[in-house]
């Protein structure tokens, strides 16, 4: 008999799938970059696509946390990810002279940024004790339009001299650059671990119960205050995470961060399946893949059609996968379902 | 199941790559492919379709000539909503396309992203419109339109002289908008001015400037500078004329387009005449150049009338056929940062270009050194 | 004097808002979803005006017509062809349908007009002037048709039969089933009257600035939604005053030049803080959670 104290790293780390297609990710790709195979120049994928996937990984588990789990609506998990890229980049930049090691200067302006957002997302989380569903996701959706509002009158000295156009610091993160996909993707890997953890834990359970029935989870002494509150700080520290990547992948401006990008978070959630890690992880590779094809492939007047093949999708996706008939009718479909039928027909004869 | 799963995924991963080696492999460079990105979708899409239009008669218009020794070119245009971060892959993509020059992204955001990418590669571009000189910090970036704070000060020479209180209005989501606002109020500090009431909106609020234009008229103020574009410039000429307000305006290249955007409209087009912009091109200007790819582009086009983002991008076009011609660039598979030296060591030389946007020479920051020319519409 | 312009230009601002978030308000009182694609049903009617003012028939006030006729029969349209399949779905699919319809009326607008702005010009206003002060005739009109619009469905919703079988769907869709109300008809009709008041609403969008584009109703659209929750949402009169309110404080903020460019950041903090106080919004009912 197996104690139950003797932690099994073996069946938490090989006995999930998200962990085994994140790492299988990781370590092909990194290989495959190493020996030069794939580099900026190869279609279809690149380092800089592969990071792209990482912090969206991160970004759509981190919301699915609220979204999926604790059962709260959120549209403004872009606003996060908009300050950890805020500070994360201020750190970058003015550490810069003073850190050697590229990789530290990383460590640092990361866990700022992901503070950062953290401290935000613990204020936007009082709120939610008060408020639920739509009023709460109209919240959100005005935090996040508010940390655009603000951010884009500050100039910051030599670093931010128009914020509407933003800040570009790539020049800076030459040292690790060509690898930062592979550190998205341990990142991603953290990500995963605390979520899931969170998820299979005991507080897991409990947030669950919110979610399913707040009064009923508070009559057994669940503390919701705490637990709201924690899941918010969380979901946001990981957006200031990814945010953090994408300050060292690309430009950082107001523009980029409003209400649509969180609602294109929040679509790879559903896409995904709620409070599913793995089905967040698959979206996102799907969505991001599809939505670079087909800019690339759509041009002129034509690229029109992306939004509209986009729009269809996201239309039929939903009415088959939740809509009620289509529902029983999957069921319906279903082989197991089939075959106990075929049993108990040959049962009854 | 986790079997299952490992041998999907290694089959997919598998398909992807031999895919990517075979595509990697079996391309060789027939024509000299020139990239770009810019806004087709989107509220900014008007701007990345006309440079999209203005560079693709460019090429065609080479390759008709026969091309550069007899190579053609190609031109390829990615979707970038005007969104600094899609650059990124767009960038890429152009590169596993062939790209070998670029005429970069055709706004400030996005053309930060194209100038960090493309610095590693040492790729040459030159940007039809983008203002902001972040953009061309680096030493493979140029630029055909002016710079934002050149305008600004521009425009605030001009109105100190000729007016006594000068209302702007400007928009604050807009890095076109805020940099010419900084040149303008940068200069007027170095006049030592402050006769100037400022007013701005934002993008949400763009439609209803009721407000700003009657807190200006109470102001006194005897003429409007608008350092943005034409279609937010139109709605403020028009209330201005329903508050009964008569003011001078007084605009940048933004308002290039203005007369063909209110033709359908008869009384906005009467309420813009007397309105000054800075501009680089006059299309209804009797220059044989000018009037030539006027007439083209109104025949490739169904009769649309070109504006400054056309024909800027048909003169970056223009710029690297004739700095490639002018370095006797012969190998259609050269390396982008050996072309990029050819190119800037070209410009940076006795190089002068006469194009449908003025007569310009590059300054050591790749900046495009012309003379606007001031348009008044009646 | 400049203040009392502001003002009013604020109020019919306001007016518009309040339309549009009538129509917002309605569908989520009645069908308990947010409808994402109301701000873009706005700007179809506005291409509707457009091709009846602009390049046929070219009667202002028949385009008006057709354009409230062509919403109603789309807003029933993607109600019958998207919504209704996820009737019982949960809210977070239905949500993001909407999303779906919203981006495919944009990206249908942008392959057939294009993205080049167009001019609608319907008719020709001259300004009243008065001690000083000039006001301007469509803001006067807007403030009244919207008042008007308002107090009729205010009183269709109250008194008609129709509209207290909606109040009771919005109480009590089970309930109301079992006392013989067709609930799906009654959310069809909800989805036409909301689509009509977009249609009424982008003739004033289109007072305020006579060029539409395909993103026309993305701003709007969400600024509704805003003045809906402000006013409590599922709540008509909460919708109005939430509109206001938004009109008159979005006015006064471009009005100032420290505040303009905080303007957006204002009006969201505004909503946050009353929200704050008030949960349910303005006027919304605070609802008891059955254990």
């Amino acid at each position: 008999m197996k104690s139950k104290k003797n932690f099994d790293w073996k069946t938490l780390l090989l006995g999930n799938k998200s962990y085994l297609l994140v790492a299988f990710i990781t370590i092909v790709t990194g290989v495959l970059v190493g020996v030069g195979v794939i580099t900026k120049r190869t279609p279809i994928i690149t380092p800089d696509l592969l990071t792209q996937i990482a912090y969206t990984m991160i970004m759509v588990v981190s919301l699915n946390l609220v979204v999926g789990f604790l059962g709260e609506l959120s549209l403004g998990h872009a606003g996060f990810m908009y300050i950890g890229a805020y500070v994360a980049g201020l750190t970058l930049y003015y550490t810069h002279s003073l850190i050697p090691f590229g990789l530290l200067r990383f460590l640092i302006a990361m866990l700022l940024g992901g503070l950062a957002a953290m401290l935000f997302g613990f204020i936007v989380g009082l709120p939610a004790l008060r408020l639920r569903g739509d009023y709460l996701a109209i919240v959100t959706l005005a935090f996040g339009e508010i940390v655009r509002g603000v951010l884009k009158n500050i100039t910051v000295g030599d670093m931010i001299k128009n914020p509407a156009v933003g800040f570009n610091i790539k020049d800076l993160t030459t040292s690790y650059s060509k690898y930062l996909f592979l550190i998205a993707f341990i990142l991603v890997i953290v990500t995963i671990f605390c979520v899931q953890n969170i998820a299979k834990s005991k507080h897991g359970r409990a947030i669950t119960a919110i979610k399913d029935n707040e009064i009923a989870a508070r009559s057994m002494g669940v503390n919701i205050t705490y637990y709201k509150l924690i899941v918010f700080a969380i979901a946001a520290f990981f957006a200031g995470v990814a945010g953090a990547i994408f300050a060292n992948y690309t430009t950082v401006a107001p523009a980029i961060f409003d209400y649509n990008y969180s609602i294109e978070f929040l679509v790879m959630v559903v896409l995904g399946g709620m409070g599913s890690v793995f089905g967040s992880l698959i979206s996102s590779i799907i969505i991001v893949f599809l939505n670079v094809q087909l800019r690339s492939l759509l041009t002129g007047n034509l690229a029109g059609l992306k939004n509209l093949v986009y729009a269809l999708i996201l239309i039929i996706m939903m009415i088959i996968n939740a809509s009620p008939k289509f529902v029983t009718l999957r069921e319906k479909m279903n082989w197991s379902y089939v075959k106990s039928k075929l049993q108990s027909k040959k049962e009854k004869s | 199941m986790k079997k299952t799963l490992v041998r999907i995924l290694t089959l997919c991963m598998c398909l992807v790559l031999a895919s990517t080696a075979l595509v990697a492999c079996g391309k060789k460079n027939d024509t000299y492919v020139i990239g770009a990105t810019g806004p087709l979708t989107g509220s900014a899409a008007s701007y990345g379709l006309s440079v999209q239009k203005g560079a693709n008669l460019a090429i065609k218009e080479i390759n008709a000539a026969g091309g550069l020794n007899g190579v053609n070119f190609s031109f390829e245009m990615i979707d970038d909503e005007a969104s600094g971060d899609k650059v990124t892959d767009a960038y890429n993509t152009l590169m596993s396309k062939g790209m070998v020059a670029a005429i970069g992204s055709v706004t400030s955001g996005s053309c930060l992203t194209f100038a960090a990418q493309s610095k590693e590669d040492n790729l040459f571009f030159i940007t039809p419109s983008a203002s902001t000189d972040d953009a061309i910090a680096n030493s493979n970036g140029y630029r055909i339109c002016f710079g934002d704070p050149d305008q600004g000060m521009y425009a605030a020479k001009a109105l100190t002289t000729e007016f006594n209180k000068i209302g702007v209005i400007y928009n604050t989501d807009d890095a076109y908008s805020t940099g010419l606002l900084k040149g303008f109020e940068d200069e007027m500090a170095a006049q030592n001015k402050d006769n100037y009431v400022k007013k701005s909106f934002s993008d949400t609020t763009k439609t209803n400037f009721s407000t700003q234009v009657s807190d200006l008229k109470a102001a006194g103020c005897d003429v409007i500078f608008l350092p943005i574009y034409y279609q937010e410039a139109s709605l403020i000429i028009a209330e201005a004329a329903s508050q009964n307000y008569s003011v001078a305006f007084y605009g940048c290249d933004g308002m290039d387009g203005i007369v063909k955007h209110v033709a359908d409209n008869d009384a906005l087009s009467e309420q813009i005449k007397g309105l000054k912009y800075l501009a680089p091109i006059d299309v209804e200007s009797s220059d044989a150049k000018i009037k030539s790819f006027v007439d083209a582009y109104k025949a490739e086009y169904n009769g649309e009338i070109p504006d400054q983002f056309a024909a800027d991008a048909y003169d970056a076009i223009y710029v690297i056929y004739e700095a490639m011609k002018a370095a006797e660039v012969d190998d259609v598979n050269i390396d982008p940062s050996d072309l990029c030296d050819k190119i800037t060591a070209v410009l940076q030389g006795e190089f002068k270009y006469v194009g449908v946007t003025g007569t310009m020479t590059w300054d050591e920051k790749g900046a495009a050194v012309k003379q606007p020319v001031t348009i008044v519409i009646d | 004097m400049s203040i009392i312009s502001t003002l009013i230009n604020g109020l019919s601002m306001g007016a518009v808002y309040a339309l549009i978030a009538l129509g917002y308000t309605m569908v989520y009182g009645i069908a308990k979803m947010l409808n994402f694609a109301h701000g873009d049903v706005i700007m179809v009617g506005s291409y509707v005006l457009f091709v009846f003012t602009m390049k046929s028939i070219k009667n202002p006030f028949l385009a008006i017509l057709l354009a409230i006729l062509f919403c109603v029969i789309l807003g029933v349209l993607v109600e019958c062809i998207a919504y209704r399949p996820l009737r019982g779905a949960p809210s977070l699919a239905v949500l993001i349908t909407a999303i779906g319809v919203s981006f495919l009326l944009q990206s249908v607008a942008q392959l057939i007009f294009t993205v080049t702005p167009k001019q609608v010009t319907m008719f020709q206003f001259n300004s009243i002037e008065f001690n000083g002060l000039t006001i301007k005739t469509e803001s006067i009109i807007t403030l009244v048709v919207g008042m008007i619009v308002m107090i009729a469905l205010t009183v269709f919703v109250n008194k008609s039969k129709t509209g207290r079988a909606m109040l009771a769907v919005s109480e009590d869709r089970g309930a109301a089933q079992l006392m013989g109300i067709n609930v799906n008809r009654t959310i069809v009709i909800t989805f036409a009257i909301g689509s009509a008041l977009a249609a009424v609403a982008s003739v004033f969008m289109l007072f305020i600035a006579p060029v539409t584009d395909p993103t026309l109703g993305a701003m709007p659209g969400i600024k509704a939604f805003v003045a809906a929750v402000l006013g409590g949402i599922g709540s008509i009169p909460g919708a109005m005053i939430g509109g206001v309110i938004l009109g008159i404080v979005e006015q006064f903020a471009l009005k100032y030049e420290f505040l303009a460019s905080y303007s957006d950041a204002i009006v969201f903090a505004i909503l946050i803080l009353v929200l704050l106080v008030k949960p349910s919004g303005i006027l919304g009912k605070k609802r008891h959670e059955k254990v």
